[in-house]
């Protein structure tokens, strides 16, 4: 991997992947997660990956990337903390393997700095029909929510969770504000975007050096001013809020929402990393054996950590009547964890299958894009053998003092629709 | 105890896999994987969960829907603990899934590879079930199958595939229903793996960082001995006719969720898999990105980007699904049947079918780089009888015709059935 600076605010990452037989090229548009502008930020990437000046119709601009063998383009908008990454990416087969000999990574590249840099614009400003289609799908997402019980439940607890906070900022923005955007303000938005932007280029597998020469291209013609958004902040501890929202489901669901009270240092978080594994992310975790095999609480029960915004999250699915027993057993198994050191066959084993999800991270693109974009946004950046040395140094009572410092915020349940009764 | 070894190479997606047939009658399968770091192993078997009706030494064996899914769900288990244990000393991460035709048992792992391929093998090779933990496990099914009544694409699927079919035990979720598995026995899983989870009927596929010699090693470690006496799987006819062409239902979901399906005469064993590159191509023509009707519907705002057609093929069926969420569902419904109408009118434009192909082609070569995939496309090509790359070949040797030829005979409306789930209305509190 070898990184380099090709302007203020503008770094590409190159990773060398012979072995595979796609390439990707990714430009990640780094900027601070506002509340004002959310509904922008999820709206831009429908519009940008609809079409483009080059290909304005969105049926002609599929067919384009169909010919490159179903090259895969697409954009995104992602909150980590209290940064939102705004990502235009494109992925597709290596030259040697075209059926008639194209020479396809050059179009990629001219394809995805297409999309980025001139998008379709009329008088100016984004087509206002394309933007009126993308709306109506946005606010459609937003409305469709509650149709995945699982990301649903987690979303109202972490609405709770996060409340004003930055790091609370929908990712997929506001619905009562979609219909308001007008096209004027989804181009000063993108503009904004191209001007102030740290921008993270990732190449895997491709050539990085024609990357560059292209961004350093369409960067010249723009007058930029990137800013680095400010460290990102943890929530503070509070009395825990216990919410129970009724719905017609067949299963419940729970999430319980945690604050550890800080953003991590490298050190840390690599102990929390550990811990999680133990407690709940593992098919030997204390969660799994326990609250679902053991006791039979839950079908799944799986814990996690976002060390951006310092939230440490379990979600189940359980029974209807068995939503507070089950609340309470994975607390249980919590406290026990910060009580009693974990055994050191347990503590070795969560150690080798993290050490050996990290070997594989370079066994696919995706493994490898996630790894090093992660420790970019962290601000470091280390093989997964680095990464495998600091776990391997970690204690029994490393991990009792991390889970230590979890503090309950927010308990979520999606319970189970009572009939109602007319109270006259 | 071995074989011949077999050796295919593709020149075209320079890549080679190996096969190796043993005695005992296992298939083995290898693609090394040069630069990766990774091996991901399946340990599949051909027994699924529209396998309900067996014979073996001239006695019929009936199974309750779900049963395939349960022995899934039993086989990490034996009298020395479970499997999870144990492979957690070798940093594998291991799993399991069971489709219509199959049961697969897989891990991935970077290191202590011959560890964890004997646990693999011993704990799918020796089955240990008693009343007790066969009583557990319908607790713990119960609650997965709970959880998939909540999801709308998943219910969906299953009530089209009731829509179209009378006896088709594709018809019937892969998990069963609380109902059907409490019918299950330590004496009727034992019965099945007698049957089905023997050397002949299974396959071990290895892709990545491995050889087959190290697969033919942990073979032998098992000692794994052939069938006493081999099952043959019985089939219920299935009638042409439609059982319900329309059906429809609610659930806390926003907005409505349309579906139609056709009901399709299965094709030999032999054409199979290329009418299956064919039915696949043919979605894509008829509402993939590109085509008009997907634009058309797009635009109007009656459906979304997850709007696609899909196919399921197996031994005894083959069908088309076309699902989404929509506003409107009879208006999508029509424009669906008439796109399809005047595909098979008019025909398919050249240029779309280069497209589809190239599309096609690029995802069957990208699937070539994952070692996931690979280990696990060629399990499910064995089982089917076909090879790594046939798909890639079939691709390469369509012609417009072939595909032109196929949509006469098929997607017809009098052989389809629609499903409509509505939005529940919320009880006022």
């Amino acid at each position: 991997m070898q990184r380099k600076q090709l302007a203020d605010g503008v770094m590409l990452t190159d990773i060398p992947a012979e072995r595979f037989k796609t390439g990707r090229i990714t430009l990640n548009f780094i900027l601070p997660s506002q509340r004002s502008t959310a509904t922008a930020a999820a709206l831009l990437p429908l519009v940008l990956e609809r079409s483009c000046a080059a290909w304005p119709d969105m049926t002609e601009f599929s067919k384009v990337l169909a010919k490159l063998y179903g090259a895969s383009l697409s954009a995104e908008s992602a909150v980590y903390g209290n940064r939102r990454v705004i990502s235009v990416s494109i992925s597709g087969i290596k030259d040697c393997y075209a059926l008639d000999g194209e020479a396809l990574s050059q179009e990629y590249a001219r394809v995805l700095f297409e999309v980025a840099f001139r998008p379709h614009f009329t008088d100016g400003v984004f087509d206002e029909e394309a933007l009126e289609i993308e709306k109506q799908k946005l606010r459609e997402a937003l409305e469709n929510e509650i149709n995945e019980k699982r990301t649903y439940c987690i979303r109202q607890a972490k609405r709770r969770f996060f409340s004003d906070s930055p790091n609370g900022v929908e990712k997929n923005g506001y619905l009562d504000e979609v219909d308001g955007i007008t096209a004027q303000q989804l181009t000063a938005f993108y503009h904004e975007m191209i001007r102030s932007a740290v921008i993270e280029i990732m190449v895997i597998g491709a050539d990085a050096a024609q990357v560059g020469e292209s961004i350093a291209v369409q960067l010249s013609q723009v007058e930029r001013a990137p800013s680095l958004p400010e460290a990102p902040s943890a929530m503070p501890r509070t009395a825990p809020l216990v919410i129970k929202e009724p719905m017609d489901t067949v299963q419940g669901k729970l999430c319980l929402l945690f604050t550890t009270d800080a953003i991590f240092n490298e050190a840390d978080e690599a102990k929390l990393r550990l811990a999680t594994a133990i407690y709940g992310s593992l098919p030997t975790s204390r969660l799994f054996m326990n609250v679902r095999e053991k006791q039979s609480l839950c079908y799944y029960c799986v814990a996690g950590y976002a060390p951006m915004s310092g939230m440490f999250m379990v979600d189940s699915g359980i029974e209807h009547q068995n939503a507070e027993k089950a609340k309470d057993a994975i607390l249980a198994e919590l406290e026990t964890l910060c009580k009693v050191p974990v055994p050191e066959t347990e503590l070795e084993e969560a150690k080798l299958a993290l050490c050996s999800a990290m070997t594989g991270v370079g066994d696919s693109l995706n493994g490898l894009e996630n790894w090093y974009f992660g420790g970019i946004l962290k601000g470091r950046i280390r093989t997964p053998e680095e990464a495998k040395a600091r776990i391997q140094q970690i204690s029994a009572a490393d991990i009792q003092e991390m889970l230590s410092h979890l503090s309950l915020s927010v308990a979520y349940f999606l319970t189970k629709e009572e009939p109602t009764h007319d109270a006259n | 105890m071995t074989q011949t070894k077999q050796i295919l190479h593709n020149e075209r997606v320079d890549f080679t896999c190996e096969k190796l047939v043993l005695e005992n009658g296992l298939t083995l399968l290898c693609a090394p994987m040069p630069g990766y770091a990774g091996v991901h192993a399946v340990y599949g078997t051909n027994f699924g969960s529209v396998d309900r009706a067996f014979t073996q030494n001239g006695k019929t064996v009936k199974l309750p829907a779900g049963i395939a899914h349960f022995l899934e769900h039993k086989m990490f288990e034996n009298e020395e603990g479970d499997a999870f244990s144990l492979y957690a000393a070798t940093g594998a991460s291991a799993n399991a899934f069971t489709g219509f035709d199959r049961t697969c048992y897989v891990f991935t792992a970077t290191q202590h590879i011959p560890e964890a391929l004997d646990i693999l093998l011993s704990f799918v090779s020796r089955p240990y079930f008693t009343k007790d933990t066969v009583q557990k496990e319908q607790g713990i099914i119960g609650q997965e199958i709970k959880m998939y009544d909540d999801s709308a694409d998943w219910r969906m699927m299953f009530a089209l595939l009731q829509s179209i079919y009378h006896n088709n035990p594709v018809r019937d979720d892969i998990a069963g229903t609380v109902e059907s598995i409490a019918e299950i026995t330590p004496e009727l899983l034992y019965e099945c793996t007698d049957a089905f989870y023997t050397p002949g009927n299974m396959v071990l596929s290895a892709a990545g960082n491995i050889t087959m010699e190290e697969l033919v090693a942990a073979v032998e470690r098992q000692g794994l001995r052939p069938a006493a006496a081999p099952a043959e799987k019985l089939r219920e006819p299935e009638p042409e006719s439609i059982p319900r062409p329309y059906h429809e239902f609610t659930m806390a979901v926003a907005q409505p969720t349309f579906g139609i399906a056709f009901k399709e005469r299965p094709v030999s064993p032999a054409e199979r898999f290329r009418c299956d590159v064919i039915c696949d191509m043919l979605t894509e023509l008829i509402c993939g990105d590109f085509t008009p009707l997907f634009r058309r519907l797009y635009d109007e705002g009656l459906i979304n980007s997850n709007f696609a057609g899909e196919v399921g093929s197996g031994d005894d069926y083959l069908c088309f699904f076309f699902s989404g969420e929509t506003s409107d569902p009879e208006k999508v419904r029509s424009e669906l049947l008439c796109e399809i109408a005047r595909l098979k009118k008019e025909g398919i434009a050249k240029e779309d079918f280069l497209l589809c192909r190239n599309l096609m082609y690029g995802e069957a070569v990208g699937d070539l780089e994952s070692i996931e995939n690979v280990a696990t496309t060629m399990a499910g090509c064995e089982m089917r009888g076909e090879t790594l790359f046939e798909q890639l070949e079939v691709l390469a040797s369509l012609t417009l015709e072939d595909v032109q030829q196929t949509l006469e005979q098929m997607l017809c409306e009098e052989r389809s059935a629609t499903v409509v789930i509505r939005p529940a209305q919320k009880s006022k509190g």
